[in-house]
């Protein structure tokens, strides 16, 4: 239905740009359709690295005139055709993102907004600088039209039509990524990105893939702009550039192909409407840009959802057919944990832990509040790095693994506080726990229900994460540690919050998992909870281990004791 | 002699990026926020001044408490319209609506005033004293001191008053400041103004020697970030030290080379920071905010 319907407008809105561009627009709005094309294609790169992947990229701009140059370069200095000078137009970029990403891409966002600015300024200061090659600040003129099967396409209806035509395969490339693993995968980590590391994905690799397909895009860009221009001028590398492809991007709608398209025809032509301002007509892109990110922070692709939402009903979330997941083919055999060591400051947090999770046991872990159970979680699921110690999973050296390697070899991990994504369905948010592993996100999804189903709540799969009560949200979250089918589980409080029933459907639920020979390790308060089905149970004070036994001597313990209730130890 | 010649120029430019990186990381301590419109603001300080010289006849120095309280005035404006809406938002969003100021200013300028390059007049007088073999414009002097001055006073008012430890609980922690009843709008509102007074207090040190146009914005804040990189991301003095570093190694490496290097060696200079050492030279003085 709301497939359907989108398909419909897209179409629609498809045959009024061309009506327009045959039957009414003059030469010179041609032109101007024909830069709201080109800076489409710019903006479907910054959608994925941006939109999706939540990575400030200042060199957008840059990456597109970049290919500006290229194509300018070869076309009018080494008579280069357009067969050769396009793709390389969009190889240079990429080969200058790949390693400049490598390096700057794992670093927090403002830094890397920073790093992507530095660039830009590095390859404007060539453009201006470098004469020979460039032209200086004149720039090149004289760049050959297109030729594409021996005919030159011409400025006007012709070079148009080359540019949307491209708009309209670039457009699908990027609506398929962005529905696609990739597109979900980037997602899953711009909003949560330890969470994402957790589920096994891999933030660096993802966010460099996308920062390599936003240059791709943009050096296509770049390349049609000079052919459109016919000149070359450092101007394709200064920062106006930038500020329309973001501007085009937010005021779109942020993430969204159709609003990249939306964005640049609307701004594009905005200045037309503001012809006084000259070339301040960025004062206008400014105010644009402002009011979008303050009033309607999902832009234009955004407001129009909510208008159809309103009008049509909201549209069903898509439900999957369940689909077991097929266990991993080696699991590791259990989690070895020698002397483990972490400090924060002065403070030991954990100062030599050893333990041994092996598969069908259930281990639980528990301690007075500091004393070192969330850090134990956080060390073994690589959220932090071990001062010291040895782990080993399935006899594989692990210590100090990132969360992602460890992710896929096997281990999963709860949250204290369920972490679930705003805004997002429950289907969506359990099939994202999958996406580090199967081929697509259909699926990811069909795994995911599976999981729902396992848990009694695969009527929740049509839900948002959004307001659901406790409970549900506990059992949503266990769903994305189950569908992962993982050999080591790590939970953290599982049992908060709950009532008693759905205490004893946990604790069914625990036991099974157990059963099919996942080794579990469960920090937990409540001992009427855990101590029945822990088999050994380690007590943990001021970050030591003082108490490793069966669960059963744990109420007896005198060490026990005086850790809860404050008293000194007995010599 | 050329040497020391160098270092006179490049504290007394450093004097004037050190009070656009306070600002900077003043605002960015209080609130989180990268705030990408302090270079615009910079240019716009100078513009001002430029436009308020015919209207006041009398050397810059008069200018300055004018140009401070417009700044302020404008510094509340930024964080009502660009601030404040978006608090509870991704720290990406101030990011994107302080880049929508810088567009509006750096923009509204160029229609304004054109994209000719300007300049305000000099804070005291134009001459040139000669100390012992060095040609020092009293200009370089008088920046260095009202420079100084301003990021005395600020340290003053955040060191010693009540209006400083307000302001520094803010920055520490907002939530527990609101809970001991410190109002934590207001001080941001403050800081805000704070940031872009000294904005544009660096805007009239500079736009007498170096000039002014509409699109200079660009340049210091990108200097203004690189020192608060530098100086570790947070600190105060850190920022200070970070803009004298710049300063000096701009005026240096363009004596010998040339400003265009320069800039170039900068920029290579902070990426190979960031790869090799992204919590600065001094050490990260916030850490991420959970």
């Amino acid at each position: 239905m709301a497939e359907r319907r989108s398909a419909v407008i897209l179409v629609a809105g498809a045959l009024a740009l061309l009506v327009y561009a045959l039957a009414f627009a003059s030469p010179y709005g041609l032109r101007v359709l024909t830069v709201a094309g080109v800076y489409a294609l710019a903006a479907f790169g910054f959608q994925i690295v941006f939109g999706l992947g939540g990575a400030l990229s200042l060199a957008q701009g840059a990456f597109f005139g970049v290919g500006a140059y290229v194509t300018g370069i070869l076309g009018s200095r080494y008579g280069f055709g357009f067969e050769a000078t396009f793709p390389l137009s969009m190889l240079v970029p990429l080969l200058l993102a790949l390693p400049v990403g490598l390096a700057v891409l794992r670093l927090e966002s403002h830094y890397f907004a920073l790093a992507t600015l530095g660039i830009a300024q590095v390859l404007h200061l060539l453009a201006v600088n470098l004469p020979e090659l460039t032209g200086g600040s004149n720039g090149l003129a004289g760049v050959p039209a297109a030729v594409l099967f021996g005919r030159a396409v011409q400025r006007g209806l012709p070079m148009a039509g080359l540019v949307w035509g491209l708009v309209a395969l670039g457009g699908l490339i990027g609506w398929r990524l962005a529905r696609g693993r990739l597109g979900r995968s980037l997602a899953m980590l711009r909003d949560d990105p330890l969470a994402a590391a957790t589920l096994g994905l891999d933030v660096g690799r993802l966010r460099l893939a996308a920062f390599g397909i936003s240059a791709l895009f943009a050096g296509a860009a770049g390349a049609l702009a000079v052919h459109t221009q016919r000149v070359v001028s450092p101007e394709v590398l200064e920062f106006p550039v930038m500020v329309s492809i973001l501007t085009i991007a937010i005021v779109g709608g942020r993430g969204r192909m159709a609003g990249a398209v939306l964005g640049a025809v609307l701004l594009l032509h905005l200045p037309e409407w503001f012809r006084f301002l000259e070339r301040g007509y960025l004062v206008v892109y400014g105010v644009a840009l402002l009011l979008t990110v303050v009033l309607a922070p999902d832009g234009l692709t955004g407001l129009l959802d909510r208008i159809a939402a309103r009008l049509f009903g909201r549209r069903p979330r898509a439900s999957a057919v369940a689909m077991e997941p097929p266990r991993p083919p080696n699991p590791p055999d259990g989690l070895a944990v020698d002397d483990l060591r972490k400090s924060f400051g002065g403070v030991r947090a954990v100062d030599g832990v050893s333990l041994d999770l092996r598969p069908g046991g259930i281990t639980g872990l528990i301690g007075p509040n500091g004393s070192g159970k969330s850090t134990v979680i956080n060390l073994l699921s690589g959220l932090e790095r071990p001062d010291g110690g040895r782990v080993r999973l399935g006899g594989r050296e692990v210590t100090g693994l990132r969360a992602d390697r460890l992710a896929r070899a096997g281990l999963a991990r709860s949250f204290q506080a369920a972490v679930l994504p705003i805004g997002v369905g429950v289907l969506e948010a359990v099939a994202a726990a999958r996406l580090a592993v199967d081929p697509d996100a259909a699926t990811a999804e069909a795994h995911a229900r599976w999981a729902l189903d396992r848990l009694g709540v695969g009527d929740l799969a049509g839900q948002g994460c959004d307001g659901l009560p406790a409970a549900l949200r506990r059992r949503v979250e266990l769903a994305r540690s189950l569908v992962r089918r993982p050999a080591v589980l790590l939970l953290d409080e599982p049992a908060a919050g709950l009532t008693d029933g759905e205490k004893a459907e946990l604790a069914v639920l625990l036991r099974e998992l157990a059963e099919e020979g996942v080794a579990i390790l469960l920090v937990e308060h409540d001992m009427g909870f855990l101590l029945p089905l822990a088999g050994r149970v380690l007590c943990l004070d001021r970050g030591r281990v003082i108490y490793d036994g069966p669960a059963g001597g744990v109420r007896r313990d005198p060490a026990v004791a005086a850790a809860y209730l404050g008293r000194a130890v007995p010599a | 002699m050329a040497a020391l010649q160098l270092l006179v120029n490049g504290v007394a430019l450093g004097a004037a990026y050190a009070l656009v990186a306070l600002g900077f990381v003043l605002v960015l301590n209080a609130t989180s926020a990268v705030n990408f419109a302090q270079g615009d603001l910079v240019m716009a300080g100078g513009l001002l001044a430029v436009a308020a010289a015919p209207l006041i006849p009398l050397p810059g120095i008069v200018l300055l408490p004018v140009v401070l309280v417009l700044m302020a005035a404008l510094g509340l404006l930024l964080a009502l319209a660009a601030y404040l809406p978006l608090r509870r938002r991704p720290p990406v969003s101030v990011f994107i609506s302080t880049i929508a100021v810088g567009i509006i200013l750096q923009n509204g300028a160029a229609i304004l005033f054109g994209p000719e390059p300007r300049a305000a007049p000099p804070l005291f007088g134009d001459d040139t004293l000669h100390i012992a073999g060095l040609a020092v414009p009293e200009q370089s002097l008088a920046i260095v001191a009202v420079a100084g001055l301003l990021i005395g006073a600020q340290q003053w008012v955040f060191a010693r008053t009540q209006l400083g430890r307000r302001l520094r609980a803010t920055a520490q922690d907002p939530e527990m400041a609101r809970a001991c009843g410190v109002p934590v709008t207001a001080m941001i509102l403050v800081t805000f103004a704070i940031g872009t007074a000294c904005a544009g207090a660096a805007g009239l040190l500079l736009a007498n020697r170096y000039f002014v146009t509409p699109t200079s914005g660009g340049d210091l804040i990108l200097k203004a970030y690189i020192a608060v990189t530098v100086g570790g991301w947070g600190s105060v003095p850190g920022a200070v030290v970070g803009a004298l570093l710049i300063a000096l190694f701009e005026v240096g490496v363009s004596s010998v080379l040339s400003y265009p290097v320069a800039l170039g060696a900068l920029y290579l200079t902070l990426l190979a920071i960031l790869v090799l050492r992204p919590q600065g030279l001094f050490g990260e003085a916030v850490r991420r905010r959970g």
